[in-house]
């Protein structure tokens, strides 16, 4: 079936186009990088608020919403130019196992910071003003989640395709 | 000693050969390399839309950047460490090629266009004057680090 997805890929214009314009895969990647510097960033900075080391005159609150309205603009890039990565070579990135560990880490990091978002907002962050334990496990759970979604993304561009792959 | 020399004598390093020859090494210091710099840009960006009077504008200027300067900085330590480490790998392409020079000129016109700032424009900008300059300056800022990123990849793809 992926092999099917990927052949069709493959006769699209989107594939003829991103193929013949040299510039097109450098100019989306750097796009794609731009919007992780959103994402990681905002994640890092909401966290180093968790922890009480930027913005302490802030609430928690204010500063995950500041961050939160541009990373969720950003992820929708990300998937979009993402997106775009795997049409410009269909026969690579989908029949690579390191791809499918990044997607299942960037839905893990999502669903992190969903639930930090729910803890923070109903109010059951706050322990006498403090975030609470499981506040600040999910904060660190989440970067975690983050630098193993970009290390994963980089070794797609180094990682061979598994056996039976389209070359 | 010529140029090509030194380029040759650094290339033949043991850390050198164990960067170029390793399956993994590589791809593990350009991660940690693409981290330090999502974070480099990530709080410039915050900074400059600072400047700029996009973001945070109710915030006291000083107050505000100070907190996300110290992120900058240990970020781009640790982006010069991993880009220096990446280099030792094939120092002779790395100087032969137009996009890492360029990258180069364009982080010293990121440091020349901060250090103006610093001198010229922060006080002023700091008790609420000097408006045109400091969004002048954040504008640049913002385009010459979006350019870093930019020819860091088209280095990826040439070299």
């Amino acid at each position: 079936m992926l092999n099917a997805f990927a052949a069709w890929l493959l006769r699209t214009p989107v594939t003829a186009f991103l193929e013949n314009a040299a510039w097109a895969v450098p100019t989306i990647q750097t796009l794609h990088i731009l919007c992780i510097a959103i994402v990681f960033g905002g994640a890092v900075f909401i966290n180093l608020r968790v922890f009480g080391l930027i913005e302490r005159d802030q609430s928690v609150e204010m500063v995950l919403g500041r961050f939160l309205a541009p990373m969720t603009i950003a992820i929708v890039v990300l998937a979009v130019t993402g997106a775009l990565l795997i049409a410009s070579e269909p026969n690579r990135a989908m029949f690579r196992v390191v791809f499918w560990v990044k997607m299942g880490l960037v839905l893990l990091a999502l669903a992190a910071t969903w639930t930090q978002r729910r803890l923070i907002l109903t109010g059951s962050a706050r322990d006498g003003g403090a975030a609470t334990l499981s506040v600040r496990l999910i904060a660190g759970l989440t970067i975690l989640l983050w630098v193993g979604v970009i290390f994963a993304g980089r070794w797609i561009g180094y990682a061979t395709g598994w056996p039976g792959s389209p070359s | 000693m010529s140029l090509n020399d030194v380029l040759t004598t650094l290339q033949a390093l043991p850390l050198s050969t164990a960067i170029a020859e390793s399956d993994w090494l590589f791809p593990a210091i350009e991660s940690v390399h693409v981290i330090a710099i999502t974070l480099v840009v990530g709080s410039i960006l915050v900074v400059d839309l600072r400047l700029i009077g996009v973001a945070a504008t109710k915030r006291p200027l000083a107050a505000f950047t100070a907190q996300f300067l110290p992120i900058t900085w240990s970020a781009f330590a640790l982006a010069a460490l991993t880009g220096s480490l990446m280099f030792l790998a094939k120092p002779v392409s790395y100087v032969g090629n137009v996009f890492f020079l360029s990258k180069l000129v364009l982080l010293l016109a990121a440091g020349l266009n901060m250090g103006a700032y610093h001198l010229f424009v922060e006080r002023r900008a700091h008790q609420g004057q000097a408006l045109g300059a400091t969004r002048a300056f954040g504008l640049s800022s913002l385009t010459i680090w979006i350019g870093v990123v930019a020819l860091g990849r088209w280095i990826g793809f040439t070299i």
